[in-house]
């Protein structure tokens, strides 16, 4: 492995760890004040300080470090995470990501920016931190020095990051280095388990070490709780460990103790503390039933005898006292384990690998088909083993595809910045609420849902949300909301986007769309039909930008996004109230479950999850309905009957429903049809071929697959055709589409 | 785990002495305050801090009870823990005047 790859493998992790350190700091946002947030974003700044220290990348250092300090303050409790500050935090992450970035591909992060939240961030390490209950503790002051010294290079102490199987000589170990480490445990320490005195065992397995215990908090006898702490230590250590590795023997008691590890000054230990040497031979307290009876010749004196030289130091076992500890520190790190195991894969072998599964489904198809034409009993024992083979390929193709399955929270958290960003510049004070993050989706659909859903987001802060001043005047909370959701259902993912803003402007948008010849001027359009003309291409104009109070800019581009998935957008407004646009997407663009009918000699494929059931109407259950309209009865409530082929135009005249079948659909929002085809052919899995990426969006077609005989049957996009019988937004929806 | 019964002025510490055992040896301490007592320690394979606390503060109390507090016999593992955090033979002892 050379360098360059380590360093990809380094960039991958601080994408990771600046997902975390977003994820954390949105957290903290929201009110939680659980130290292992505060930990795991100090941890995810630490590491990319670490990783970009290793390769040198000073700027990134430099930032880190100033960052890093000041959530040391946060960490421990020197500065309490105020909205104020975590904004100054989140606009750091975004920073640092940027500096991730511009290290990773080049370029350069603006230096007015970083520089302006280095101060920022100092002058929170510095006086916003509270002096008063740990005015003792000599951290402010180090922070404040830290923080203080200058951002470049010669400002940093190297961060020692080694990876497994490299040498030791490319990143040579700090040797021998003293570090001084105080350490004061809290009550909680005790009562949740962990031993004080095992942390120190543990950390005197790091070097050499001394240690001087300050009992001067301990009350009178009579005046004690037993089972509170008031011991403290100062430690002196020699080793040639990291101060990472100082750290981590304290990683799950961290919370409950005052915990500082700083590098010693060449030769001064700043206290004169007599400190007593703790020898390295501490296996008496590693095994339990050791315990031989040692008199001591003379009372107690032994106890602080000199250390013997240091033998037999080597793996031992926990000691049963650590018992409680080690089960929560076994517990997460068995939970670490677990996360662990994971590999990376370059995303192109995936995709190899899913287009080849895609074509073995195909091929498996056909050759069924063949086999099943020359093999009319169907008993024949190439037939046997061709089904096992189409469950094999069924497993093999579901397996693919959860490899591909990702959840929706990377493009959530990305959104979060855009609502700051945005919101910053247009001077509005907005939250955003994401939910349903760990929904699954092919990383396809989560690649190509973050540009549009970006477009939606800045729609919703620049245009959705009203100013401060408005919404006051309004009676609403002046931070505006906006709430990002995702769930399942029905097969597909449904994305919802949700402002607490002023809705749209609807007097506004129909004389947009009037002045733009989109729609006459004597139309008469629903609310919603008046929400969906910002969908149109004719919305994209400049004025529309700052006119409409609601929404306009770009929405037809963020509408051809969707619909080029395979999915759909639709908008609901209430005045005065706010705006949700919900898109639905397919699961998969891969793969999907279908019914193969057949429509005027046509075969299509009905995708199987919005299928309800299907049925053979008989004559008394069909009653005719205005003068095309027909309705079947079922189960004593009647749904609209729609004819496919007369609504694709594949016939002229409606069919005789008696001859066919009903389906009977659920589409996105909600309303039953029954959508009458001639025959049904069969069940299979179909390969999904996009027919826009192929030929042209098709009004009522959703894509295209391979048939096991080689033709290609169209996919029906149930939910146009459903609207398209209801005849309102079919017009709007199906010739925008075919304009689009 | 309550030391086993012995002689007045005689602790014997249990072999565990933990977060759980820190009440009790207080309250042992405690019922033999003003006399003076020695601490066997020799049973003792696992001591934390807190017993160790408490010890100290006895060994103060009887200090400024002007009685003698005396570690008498000590295992491995107690003078190793004792070493380890810190608590020098001094700070377990006190003196009759």
């Amino acid at each position: 492995m050379d360098m360059n790859e380590i360093k990809e493998i380094f960039f991958q992790e601080c994408e990771e760890q600046l997902a975390e350190l977003e994820s954390g700091l949105l957290k903290l946002n929201d009110g939680d004040r659980d130290p292992e947030t505060v930990n795991a974003v100090f941890r995810a700044v630490h590491s990319i300080k670490g990783g970009a220290g290793a390769f040198g990348l000073d700027d990134l250092v430099s930032f880190a470090h100033v960052f890093e300090t000041t959530l040391d303050c946060v960490r421990s409790n020197k500065l309490e995470p105020s909205q104020d500050v975590l904004k100054v935090m989140l606009k750091s992450a975004d920073v640092l990501a940027d500096l991730v970035s511009a290290s990773r591909d080049g370029g350069s992060v603006e230096e007015s920016r970083t520089r302006t939240l280095v101060k920022e961030l100092e002058a929170l390490a510095n006086g916003e931190a509270p002096p008063a209950a740990h005015a003792e503790a000599p951290k402010p002051a180090a922070a404040k020095a830290e923080a203080a010294k200058p951002t470049d290079d010669s400002g940093f102490e190297p961060v020692p990051f080694t990876f497994e199987g490299f040498g030791d000589d490319e990143e040579p170990a700090v040797q021998g280095s003293t570090y001084e480490i105080s350490f004061k445990p809290r009550r909680e320490l005790y009562s949740k388990g962990n031993e004080a005195a095992l942390l120190l065992r543990d950390l005197s397995r790091l070097g050499e070490m001394s240690i001087n215990c300050d009992m001067d908090a301990l009350p009178d006898l009579d005046k004690m709780d037993p089972e509170d702490s008031y011991f403290s230590w100062k430690v002196s250590i020699k080793t040639s460990k990291s101060e990472d590795d100082i750290r981590s023997v304290f990683e799950f008691a961290e919370w409950d103790c005052d915990l500082e590890v700083k590098l010693a000054a060449a030769d001064a230990r700043d206290e004169e503390l007599p400190m007593v040497p703790v020898p390295f031979d501490l296996s008496a307290l590693d095994e339990t039933p050791i315990a031989e009876e040692k008199p001591a010749s003379a009372p107690v004196a032994a106890v602080s005898k000199p250390a013997s030289a240091a033998p037999a130091r080597a793996e031992k076992k926990e000691s049963p006292a650590a018992a409680a500890a080690a089960a929560a520190q076994n517990n997460a790190a068995a939970a670490a384990a677990a996360a662990g195991q994971t590999i990376r894969v370059d995303l192109d072998r995936v995709d190899r690998l899913i287009n080849l599964v895609g074509e073995l489904v195909i091929n498996q198809a056909m050759l069924s088909q063949s086999v099943v034409e020359n093999d009319a009993t169907g008993t024949s024992a190439v037939n046997m083993g061709l089904e096992e083979l189409q469950q094999l390929t069924r497993e093999i193709q579901d397996s693919v595809m959860a490899i591909r399955a990702q959840p929706v929270k990377p493009v959530f958290q990305r959104m979060s910045r855009i609502v700051r960003e945005v919101a910053d510049m247009v001077g509005k004070s907005i939250r955003l609420v994401t939910e349903g993050e760990n929904t699954e989706v092919d990383k396809t659909v989560i690649d190509k849902i973050a540009e549009p859903l970006t477009h939606m987001i800045r729609n919703a802060v620049d245009h959705g949300i009203e100013s401060p001043e408005k919404r006051e005047a309004a009676g609403k909370d002046p931070e505006g909301t906006i709430k990002l959701t995702a769930k399942h259902r029905s097969g597909r993912i449904l994305i919802e986007l949700q402002d607490d803003g002023g809705g749209i402007n609807r007097e506004r948008v129909r004389q947009k769309a009037i002045d733009n010849d989109l729609i006459s001027p004597d139309a008469n359009l629903s609310d919603e039909e008046i929400d969906n003309l910002i969908f149109a291409p004719g919305f994209s104009t400049a004025d529309a930008i700052s006119d409409i109070s609601g929404r306009g800019v770009g929405m037809d581009v963020v509408k051809r996004s969707i619909q080029a998935l395979g999915g759909r957008i639709s908008i609901s407004s209430r005045p005065g109230l706010g705006s949700t646009f919900t898109m639905s997407l397919p699961l998969t663009l891969a793969v999907l479950d279908g019914m193969v009918v057949t429509v005027a000699g046509q075969t299509l494929v009905v995708p199987l999850t919005a299928i309800v059931e299907t049925l053979q109407p008989e004559a008394s259950a069909i009653h005719s309905f205005g003068a095309t309209q027909r309705l079947i009865s079922i189960r004593n409530s009647f749904c609209p009957l729609v004819d496919v082929g007369r609504i694709l135009n594949f016939r002229a005249t409606q069919a005789n429903p008696v001859e066919g079948v009903a389906l009977l659909v659920e589409s996105e929002g909600g309303g039953q049809r029954a959508l009458m085809v001639d025959a049904i052919q069969g069940q299979r899995q179909v390969v999904i071929k996009s027919l826009e990426a192929n030929y042209t969006h098709v009004p009522g077609i959703a894509a295209a697959t391979i048939l096991g005989d080689g033709r290609v049957a169209l996919i029906l996009d149930v939910d146009a055709v459903v609207a398209a019988s209801r005849g309102q937004s079919m017009k709007p929806e199906m010739s925008l589409a075919a304009t689009g | 785990m309550a030391p086993k019964k012995a002689a007045p002025g005689s602790l014997k510490l249990s072999s565990v002495l933990d977060l759980n055992e820190a009440s009790a040896l207080h309250g042992k301490l405690m019922a033999m305050r003003g006399s003076n007592v020695t601490i066997d320690a020799s049973q003792v394979e696992r001591i934390g801090v807190q017993c160790g606390q408490v010890l100290v503060a006895g060994a103060k109390a009887w200090q400024s009870d002007k009685k003698s507090f005396l570690v008498e016999k000590a295992s491995d593992a107690f003078e190793k823990t004792m070493q380890l955090i810190g608590i020098d033979g001094a700070n377990l002892v006190a003196k009759e005047i």
